[in-house]
């Protein structure tokens, strides 16, 4: 079901998933690129965990997705003030975050029950990915913009943000093998969120929803 | 030519190639040390140059610098291998 939310800034729209009842996973995304690719996987393990009984909700943030405000509008308070405002919205259920890679930057002001994380990526590290992406597309032969980060043109404020932008600190984290030498437990799957071409894996989405199932078992006992 | 006694490394750099840009593992184990990579491979644009680097910053517990990176260290598959190579060996 789409739903939406309303945050101090707006409107936004929220996919919905499963019984209107007991604990949700509200599911942060990462930004820019790299939600476009695991946007399927997300969405098959909100399923999968909808199948289980558990609800699932993947909102819109301001600036990313489907929203009406545009990427150089975008703040980190935005980004946050809106994910917090989507689990707001939610009412009075055991909340649990789901956040991917730098989705972690957007969940970390919401008031949830629990956070599971998987390969977060601090704000340092997501603009060096961009930079290189940058630097990558100079080889190529092409001079791009100054405020362009990996194709999106983002203010200075909201880079300054990013440049000091670390996730919370609470909750389990999963880390792929290749990532094995950062803290966290291993879960087997593939770097979706690296591929070129969006791409899925229903067999990593089961066992994603596995182990947030059994955590959020954990967080009930 | 790959340094002898790193093959481990070329390992690696093919793994990370198949992951990073999604290609079948007979199209990566096919790969020689002239197979042209960056401008030749489709699948290997700007955004995944950077995440190929840093999958390989990760496997291989190394530190790429950008200064370091110019068009001839993604050209081929065996300049790119050395290139891992000599990081890895630092």
């Amino acid at each position: 079901m789409i739903a939406s939310y309303d945050w101090a800034g707006g409107t936004e729209a929220m996919l919905c998933f499963g019984p209107d009842t007991g604990p949700v996973v509200v599911a942060a995304l990462p930004l820019f690129e790299e939600a476009n690719r695991v946007r399927a996987l997300t969405v098959a393990v909100l399923r999968s965990l909808a199948a289980r009984g558990i609800a699932g909700a993947l909102p819109d943030v301001p600036g990313q997705g489907e929203s009406p405000i545009a990427t150089d509008a975008m703040t980190c308070e935005m980004l946050r003030g809106g994910f917090a405002a989507a689990c707001a919205s939610l009412g009075e259920r055991p909340i649990h975050v789901l956040s991917i890679r730098s989705g972690a930057l957007v969940e970390c002001e919401a008031q949830v029950q629990s956070r599971w994380r998987l390969a977060p990526q601090n704000g340092p590290d997501l603009l060096r990915d961009m930079d290189r992406v940058r630097r990558a597309s100079e080889l190529g032969g092409s001079r791009p913009d100054p405020l362009d980060h990996a194709g999106n043109h983002l203010s200075p404020a909201f880079v300054d943000g990013l440049q000091h932008a670390d996730g919370s600190a609470d909750g389990p984290v999963r880390n792929l093998w290749t990532n094995s030498a950062k803290p966290g437990a291993v879960i087997e799957g593939p770097a979706l969120w690296r591929r070129s071409e969006p791409d899925n894996d229903p067999a990593f989405a089961a066992r994603i929803a596995d182990d947030i199932s059994q955590w959020i078992a954990t967080c009930a006992a | 030519m790959v340094p002898e006694g790193k093959p481990e490394i070329e390992t690696t750099v093919r793994a990370t190639l198949r992951d990073v840009l999604g290609l079948s593992a007979e199209r990566v184990d096919a790969f020689e040390p002239g197979t042209p990579l960056f401008g030749a491979l489709p699948e290997l644009d700007s955004m995944a140059v950077a995440g190929l680097l840093t999958e390989l910053e990760d496997r291989l517990g190394i530190l790429i610098e950008d200064d370091d990176i110019d068009g001839e260290t993604l050209e081929t598959f065996g300049s790119l291998t050395r290139f891992a190579s000599a990081k890895a060996l630092q």
